[in-house]
């Protein structure tokens, strides 16, 4: 693992920090024999009769070849293989956290854009089936049942991310008696669903409070990669929390390849504190062994093709594409819900988050798009995800999560011009009543 | 949060227009509600509300998906889901050499490329079950193996996973809360002890020799159940070439199972990952799964789990668990919360794979590896004839990769039997030798005299060495003790 070249190690905080934070059904998971045990096979003149591994001979594949299109010349194609000793590792059992080439890889994508060093900062990787996974182990090892950690909701955030001045108010006046939350679970690039993208600021204050009052910051960051926005992008609090002198390790990352290489490859990863991250490969280890190695080794044969500037480059690309599609989104939301709708305009991801001006009704005075959804848009041939599946005990709402990634543009001006008819249509029931 | 009660047909709007695999996010398959006149010998999917645990209760489907039916209809201009541009996606293609089945050869391979429909879809978000064509082909595997019909109302379903692992850990999560009882084999796979100290399930040990499970113990054990106790929910059983203990179950032994399984109203637990791997003279048994069909009598006890890792590679993480639908949709919720899907491009290329072959090829291919374990075996337990007779006893295993044996060794206070877990960490990896001490494959614990020896990996040429190293260790401990080089015990 490399460190940086600059003479100041950084602090980081001990070891004992994080045993408050991990749950009792972590705490009882305990590393077994076999795993103990397996270190000593690389002894030199050891003969191991110990580990159940399948014999690589009866593995019929001998090779896989990949063809990628290249991130600077998009009528460019590269044939990658793998095979050899990179299909047996492929193919065999390996390592719970990850194969090691593709761990590297990520260790200096993280000094590249985090500036953050594994070597001497306490902190390690991990692979995961997806940062999902990740998420859910991380879950499992931080929250027993009954336990509080703070989400982000449409109500606690607004157009520059978490409200912190209402957070700090709510940590301030925390009633003694009550245990409080050890976590704070966020997306800080184009959220979803509000597609918000924190300020500088806000990163600031929410560190600061999340030092002070002692949670973990879980960064879930999946359009990290997917930004598009004018003004130079905010650091990431990975990167936040190793710039201002205090001791790092507030912060576990999640980072994903689902937006980036494919969905349905279910690659991603946590970098955090090493207590963490271990107790997340401790789960895995009984939970399902490992993250395909076949998935892994597919993932870095193109990461390491593309190498960091390829990288930048394909993300760069990916970014731009997000950014059309936005664009046109918004065009025909201009042009066909003006004065029907508000919205901030994101400048990250995929999705949209408009707040519907429908009229009132008994149950709620804001309007409820679920039912115009349900009842109207539907019939019209418009579907939109209502936003009360982002509030807590379904409160009603009248905000619409839209996603931009999907539609081509022709289809996008219709969609919403359907949608524009059902509100118009819909609000002038009110009048006529 | 009020908990939901998993309701077994859980079917979705607009079945017309749906298939029975839905897409993303996983909603469960439905076909078991398509067939109104089931077997009245089928349990009915109420039968098994008894066996959901808490956590399977508390798993709400994602509300996103009760969209997924209305977003197809036909002319629905959709833009809720949050699937990311294929388009963006930088593959054009993925390709494989595969070696054929019908030969050791492994030079001798042909070039396959993935259907390009197939990459596109296994490249987004798909169904959290797995990717459709794909399950076809395993019910396919299914029907020809143990002779069951998905499409037949016979109430089962099938989902891919990552590894029989990940479908293990899930199915565990979904039926068991702290303190319910289990039924687990002595030795036991030790993969799944960590899972039950977790579940903090309550598991009874039933004994196991040379011919599997002791049907005769596990009667006795049932028999004499306490009234005031819970009833075991489920029998967790490896069939074939059981890790550690090599065993495969007699088809008596399994009949006797079946039979109580059915009196006693507990699930069958079949990971079978070694079925496939089998190379003994006698024929075959057939599996639970299908002999809880062939034999008159309630049929949806058997959860049955499949694993390509040893067939195809461990690695790539595929395997399958095949089941009543009730249970299958339970797991596939913990899925869509947990990983959301397996991967598809993993699912993709072991579906080329096979489909490639055809069935016919995949069973030139486990008929290879089965030889290739065979011939590893027949030299592995030469060796050990040749360098532990007298020093320790076991049974040839008839499927699978693993030799258990009991080393001859003085007690200790703990166990009449003695201690392997000391020989093997101490004194023999001073002589260079590194096998696994059977104490780790118990669920309840104990001191072992056991010791589980693999011999799929070592090079051949070592195996001789091996057991002369171990040998040599059980003879220095003999002799401390006392014991003559014999290996009679006082």
């Amino acid at each position: 693992m490399a460190s940086k070249s600059s003479a100041a190690k950084r602090e980081i905080l001990s070891a004992s920090y994080y045993e408050p934070f991990i749950s009792d059904a972590s705490k009882s998971q305990k590393p077994d024999l076999i795993r103990g045990l397996l270190p000593l096979e690389s002894i030199p003149g050891m003969i191991s009769i110990l580990m159940g591994k399948p014999a690589p001979q009866t593995f019929p594949v001998t090779s896989i070849s990949v063809n990628v299109r290249s991130p600077f010349d998009p009528t460019k194609e590269t044939q990658l293989t793998i095979k050899d000793e990179a299909l047996v590792e492929a193919l065999q059992y390996t390592a719970t956290k990850g194969i090691s080439s593709l761990l590297n890889w990520v260790d200096r994508l993280q000094q590249i854009y985090h500036n953050r060093y594994s070597g001497d900062e306490g902190w390690g990787i991990s692979v995961g089936t997806g940062s999902q996974d990740l998420l859910y182990k991380a879950f499992n090892a931080l929250l027993n049942p009954g336990d509080p950690i703070f989400i982000e909701a449409p109500i606690s955030t607004d157009a520059e991310g978490v409200r912190t001045a209402d957070l700090r108010s709510m940590l301030e006046s925390w009633p003694e008696s009550r245990p409080r939350p050890r976590a704070i679970y966020t997306v800080p690039y184009g959220c979803n669903p509000s597609g918000t993208t924190a300020s500088l600021e806000r990163r600031k204050e929410l560190l600061s409070l999340a030092r002070q009052y002692h949670f973990l910051i879980l960064e879930d960051d999946p359009y990290y990669y997917l930004y598009y926005g004018e003004q130079e992008r905010p650091p990431s609090y990975f990167k936040l929390e190793a710039e201002d002198g205090h001791p790092v390790g507030q912060v576990l990352r999640f980072d994903s390849l689902s937006k980036i290489l494919s969905a349905g490859l279910r690659i991603g990863f946590v970098s955090g504190p090493s207590r963490i991250v271990d107790a997340i490969a401790l789960h895995t280890s009984s939970a399902n062994l490992q993250t395909s190695s076949t998935a892994q080794a597919i993932a870095f044969a193109m990461l390491s093709h593309f190498g960091y500037e390829g990288f930048a480059k394909h993300t760069e690309y990916v970014s731009q594409y997000y950014r059309q599609k936005r664009d046109v989104f918004e065009a025909a939301m201009t042009k066909h819900l003006a004065g029907l709708v508000e919205w901030s305009t994101p400048v990250s991801g995929m999705f949209i988050w408009f707040k519907l001006k429908l009229r009132p009704t008994a149950t709620s005075p804001e309007g409820d798009s679920a039912a115009l959804i349900r009842e109207r848009a539907v019939a019209k041939g418009v579907l939109a995800l209502p936003g009360t599946a982002f509030f807590p005990n379904g409160q009603t709402s009248a905000y619409v999560r839209a996603a931009f990634s999907l539609l081509e543009p022709k289809d996008v001006d219709e969609a919403i011009r359907r949608l524009a008819l059902v509100i118009k249509e819909y609000n002038a029931e009110g009048e006529q009543m | 949060m009020s908990s939901a009660k998993i309701h077994a047909s859980e079917s979705t709007t607009s079945a017309s227009v749906i298939r029975d695999n839905d897409v993303a996010r996983g909603l469960p398959s439905s076909s078991s509600s398509e067939f109104p006149q089931m077997n009245e010998n089928i349990l009915p999917p109420s039968y098994y509300d008894r066996y959901f645990s808490d956590t399977a209760k508390r798993c709400l489907p994602n509300p996103i998906r009760k969209l997924l039916g209305v977003s197809r209809l036909p002319g629905m201009l959709s833009m809720f889901s949050g699937h990311p541009a294929s388009e963006t996606f930088p593959f054009r293609g993925v390709t494989l050499t595969v070696a054929r089945p019908d030969t050791a050869d492994r030079d001798r391979s042909s070039l396959v490329e993935l259907d390009s429909a197939l990459l596109e879809e296994a490249l987004q978000y798909t169904d959290t079950g797995g990717i459709p064509t794909f399950v076809d082909w395993l019910y396919g595997l299914q029907e020809r193996y143990h002779k069951r019909r998905h499409g037949d109302g016979e109430g089962w379903s099938l989902s891919v996973g990552c590894g029989g692992q990940d479908l293990l850990f899930k199915a565990f999560t979904c039926l068991l809360d702290e303190d319910d009882p289990i039924l687990v084999e002595a030795p036991v796979y030790a993969g799944v002890v960590p899972i039950f100290r977790l579940l903090k399930c309550n598991t009874t040990e039933v004994a196991t020799d040379a011919d599997g499970i002791v049907a005769d113990d596990l009667e006795r054990i049932l028999q004499n159940w306490p009234k005031d106790r819970p009833m075991p929910k489920l029998l967790y059983t490896v069939p074939y070439g059981c890790n550690p203990s090599g065993a495969s179950a007699t088809l008596e032994r399994r009949l006797k199972v079946l039979k109580l399984a059915r009196e006693y109203n507990f699930l069958i637990f079949e990971d079978d990952p070694y079925f496939y791997l089998y190379y003994g003279k006698s024929p075959r048994s057939p599996s639970y799964f299908q002999l809880e069909k062939e034999i008159p009598g309630s049929i949806g006890h058997v959860l049955r789990f499949d694993s390509f890792s040893k067939i195809l590679s461990s690695g790539i993480r595929m395997g399958f668990v095949s089941g009543p639908t009730a249970i299958t949709n339970a797991i596939n919720l913990i899925t869509s919360s947990s990983m959301l899907q397996p991967s598809g491009l993993t699912q993709a290329v072991t579906y080329t794979l096979l489909n490639h072959w055809g069935y016919e090829g995949y069973q030139q291919h486990v008929d290879y590896i089965s030889s290739v374990y065979r011939r590893k075996r027949d030299l592995f337990v030469a060796a050990m004839q040749k360098h532990l007779t007298g020093l320790a006893e076991w049974s040839v295993p008839e499927a699978g990769l693993f030799v258990w044996f009991r080393l001859f060794l003085p007690p200790v206070p703990a166990s009449a039997e003695g201690d392997s877990e000391d020989l093997i960490v101490r004194r023999a990896l001073k002589e260079k030798v590194l096998a696994l001490p059977g104490a780790s494959f118990f669920a309840n614990g104990r001191t072992s005299a056991y010791v589980r020896a693999c011999f799929s990996v070592l090079a051949e040429e070592d195996f001789d060495e091996a057991m002369r190293r171990l040998a040599a260790v059980v003879k220095e401990v003999q002799f401390e003790a006392g014991y003559h080089s014999a290996g009679s015990r006082l």
